[in-house]
C-alpha cells in the first residue's frame, strides 16, 4: 500500500470494491474508496481486474435469451397457466352436489338403514321403469331422430369460405366447450355449436389443415379447439398437416404439442422426425424431440444383440460406444436413432443436441438393464 | 422492464416519489396505481386483471426463472408454481408493498426451492451438468454465445472456453441463495436493498451473499488470469 494511504488500510476497502464497481456503496463509503485509490496502486489494479470480471460477466448473453429468443416459451407458458386456471376456477363436483351433504351424512351414521333404503329404491326403480319402458301405442308419435345428418358445407364451399372470428363459450350442462364461428361461405354464417357437431368440427378441421388460407390467429384458435379430439382420424390428420406444412411456427408448434398423446402413433412420430431434420425454428424442434423423447418413454425398446444378424441396410453409426453393437428390432426405432445420433452432433440448437445425447444414453442404459 | 425495477428500488429508498427523479416517480407511482386498480380487480374475481397483472410481468419472470435454472423444462414449472401461488393467495395481498415485490417474493421462494431440491437430489441434473457433456458441449451457462466454429488462435479458444468452463462449474458450486442474490444483481439488474425485499432479508445479508458469489468465481478463474 501507498504510505501516504494511511488512513484506510487495503485490508478495508479490498472488501468495498465488488459493490463500488456496481455502484452498491452508499456517499461516504465511495468517497473513502475514492480517497484511497487515489494513493494506492495495489488497490487500482484490484479494482481494474474487479471491473474486467464484472464486465466480461455483463458480456455473457443471459439464458433468459438465449433459451427463448422467440418468446415461444412465453406464450407456451402463458396458454399453460390459461389452462391451469381454468381447472381451478371449475366448480369442484362436490360442490354440485352439495345439497345432498345431508344425506350422505345420514348414509354414513345409519349403514343397515342406508342398505335397506337403497335394496327398495332399487326395488321401485326396477318395477316402475317395466311401465316406462315398455311398447307405447303412442310410439308413432315421436319425432324420427337424424343421428347422421348431412353436413351443412360441401368441400367446395369450404374452400371458398372465409372466417372472421372464433369464439369458445362453456356449453351449459356439459364439461364441453361451445364454439362460435363467424365466417362466410356463399354469404355470412354464424355457426355455433360443440365439437360433437360435424360441421363445427369439419369448418375447425379444414381451417387447421389449408392454413395458407386464414389468419395465423384464427388458425392457433381452432388448433385449440380441436385438442380435445386429437384422437379422430381426420382432425390429427390435420394437425399432422399444420406441424410440416403452417408457415407460422407458433401454430407448427401447437400442433405437435396436440399431437402429445399420439407420439407412438407411426406416422405422428415421422411428423416429429420431418420437423427435427426440416424445421428451422428451434422453439419447434425443441418440442419435437421432446414429444420424440417421450414416445420411447411410453414404448419398450426391444434391442437386438450382435450376436444376432443384423436387418441390412441398418448404418449404426455414433451410438455410443455401449449401444454401437444393438440394433433396435423396429425400423421406426432404428430411425429415430439414427435421427437423435444426427442432432446430437450437428443441431443448431444446444437444448436439442443435449436432449438428443440424454434420450441416446436412456436407450442404451434401457437396454443394459 | 425497468419501470418496476425502479418501482422497487425508489420504493423502497425514498418511501414516496421527491426530489431528483420526480417526473420517473410520476410514472412509476401511476403504475404502481394500475397495479393496484388490476390487483383489486383481480381480487374480486376478474379474470381478465389478472391475467393482464400476469402479462404485464411475466416476461421477467420467466427469464429470472430461465436465468436461475437454465433448463426450459424447470423454468417452465417455476413460472406455473409462481402465478398459480400469486392466484391462490392474492386474496392474502394486503398493499403494503408493491405488487411487484410481493411477486418477486414468491417467485424467488419458488426458485430457491427448486435450487434446493435440485442441489439435494444431483441424479436430477440436467444432462449438460454430466461431465462428458460439458466436454463436449460447454457448459450450460456459459457455452451460450456463439456456434463453435474454427478460429484463428487456438490457444485463445482454448483459453476462453477453460474460463467459461471454471465459471459454469463455479456457478453450480455457490449456494442456492448466492446464486440467485448474484443473478438478481448482474442479469436482472436489481438493487441490493430490492433484492433483500424480494428474497425476504436484509441488504446486508444480500451484501454478504453477493460477496461471497463473487469471490468464489473470481477465485476459480485465478489460475488462469
Amino acid at each position: 500500500m501507498n504510505p501516504s494511504a494511511e488512513t484506510t488500510s487495503c485490508a478495508e476497502i479490498a472488501p468495498l470494491l465488488v459493490f463500488y464497481v456496481c455502484d452498491e456503496l452508499t456517499e461516504e463509503e465511495r468517497a473513502q474508496v475514492e480517497k484511497h485509490l487515489a494513493v494506492c496502486d495495489e488497490c487500482r489494479a484490484q479494482l481494474s481486474e474487479e471491473r474486467e470480471f464484472q464486465g466480461a460477466l455483463g458480456d455473457q448473453p443471459s439464458a433468459g435469451d438465449l433459451l427463448d429468443p422467440s418468446g415461444l416459451l412465453l406464450s407456451q407458458c402463458r396458454s399453460e397457466l390459461a389452462e391451469r386456471l381454468d381447472d381451478l376456477v371449475r366448480p369442484p363436483v362436490k360442490d354440485r352436489v352439495a345439497g345432498f351433504g345431508w344425506m350422505r351424512r345420514w348414509m354414513v351414521l345409519h349403514p343397515a338403514w342406508s342398505a335397506a333404503t337403497l335394496v327398495l329404491l332399487g326395488l321401485a326403480a326396477g318395477v316402475q321403469s317395466t311401465q316406462w319402458l315398455s311398447p307405447s301405442s303412442d310410439i308413432a308419435a315421436i319425432e324420427p331422430v337424424n343421428v347422421r345428418p348431412n353436413p351443412r358445407f360441401t368441400e367446395d364451399q369450404l374452400s371458398k369460405m372465409e372466417v372472421a372470428g372464433i369464439n369458445f363459450a362453456p356449453a351449459a350442462g356439459s364439461g364441453s366447450q361451445n364454439v362460435r364461428v363467424q365466417m362466410s361461405a356463399e354469404q355470412p354464417v354464424e355457426l355455433s355449436g360443440s365439437l360433437d357437431d360435424s360441421d363445427v368440427r369439419s369448418v375447425l378441421t379444414y381451417v387447421v389443415k389449408n392454413g395458407e388460407r386464414f389468419d395465423s390467429g384464427v388458425r392457433l384458435d381452432c388448433l385449440d379447439a380441436l385438442k380435445a379430439r386429437a384422437a379422430d382420424f381426420q382432425v390429427r390428420a390435420a394437425f399432422l398437416a399444420a406441424a410440416r406444412k403452417d408457415q407460422n411456427p407458433a401454430v407448427r408448434l401447437k400442433a405437435l404439442e396436440a399431437l402429445r398423446d399420439s407420439t407412438s402413433e407411426h406416422d405422428v412420430r415421422e411428423t416429429l422426425l420431418d420437423a427435427l431434420k426440416h424445421d428451422s425454428n428451434p422453439g419447434v424442434r425443441v418440442e419435437a424431440v421432446n414429444l420424440l423423447v417421450r414416445s420411447l418413454d411410453n414404448q419398450s425398446v426391444e434391442i437386438f444383440t450382435v450376436s444376432e444378424p443384423a436387418p441390412p441396410m441398418v448404418q449404426v453409426g455414433h451410438l455410443p460406444p455401449a449401444a454401437a453393437g444393438q440394433i433396435p428390432a423396429d425400423e421406426s426405432l432404428r430411425n429415430v436413432i439414427r435421427t437423435l445420433e444426427d442432432l446430437q452432433s450437428n443441431d443448431p440448437s444446444r437444448y436439442v443436441r443435449l436432449r438428443s445425447a440424454a434420450a441416446l444414453r436412456e436407450i442404451n442404459a434401457r437396454n443394459e438393464q | 422492464m425497468p419501470l418496476p425495477r425502479c418501482t422497487l428500488a425508489l420504493a423502497n429508498e425514498t418511501g414516496h416519489a421527491s426530489n431528483p427523479g420526480s417526473a420517473l416517480a410520476t410514472v412509476i407511482s401511476l403504475t404502481n396505481s394500475d397495479d393496484s386498480a388490476l390487483v383489486r380487480e383481480a381480487q374480486a374475481g376478474n379474470r381478465a386483471a389478472f391475467e393482464e397483472l400476469v402479462h404485464r410481468y411475466d416476461r421477467d419472470v420467466l427469464r429470472l426463472a430461465l436465468n436461475l435454472m437454465k433448463r426450459t423444462e424447470d423454468a417452465r414449472d417455476v413460472y406455473q408454481e409462481a402465478f398459480l401461488k400469486v392466484y391462490r393467495n392474492l386474496h392474502r395481498f394486503r398493499f403494503e408493498c408493491s405488487f411487484y415485490t410481493w411477486l418477486y417474493r414468491i417467485v424467488t421462494n419458488v426458485c430457491l426451492d427448486h435450487l434446493r431440491r435440485r442441489q439435494a437430489r444431483p441424479e436430477d441434473q440436467a444432462p449438460e451438468l454430466h461431465a462428458t457433456q460439458q466436454e463436449e458441449a460447454g457448459t450450460d451457462f456459459f457455452e451460450r454465445q456463439r456456434e463453435q466454429r474454427p478460429t484463428l488462435d487456438p490457444e485463445r479458444h482454448l483459453l476462453g472456453q477453460e474460463i467459461k468452463r471454471r465459471l459454469a462449474s463455479a456457478m453450480e458450486r455457490l449456494s442456492p441463495r448466492e446464486r440467485i442474490v448474484f443473478e438478481m444483481k448482474h442479469y436482472q439488474g436489481l438493487k441490493l436493498r430490492a433484492i433483500g425485499d424480494a428474497l425476504g432479508t436484509s441488504e446486508e445479508t444480500v451484501k454478504n451473499s453477493l460477496f461471497r458469489a463473487t469471490r468464489k468465481l473470481r477465485n476459480e478463474l485465478g489460475e488462469l488470469r
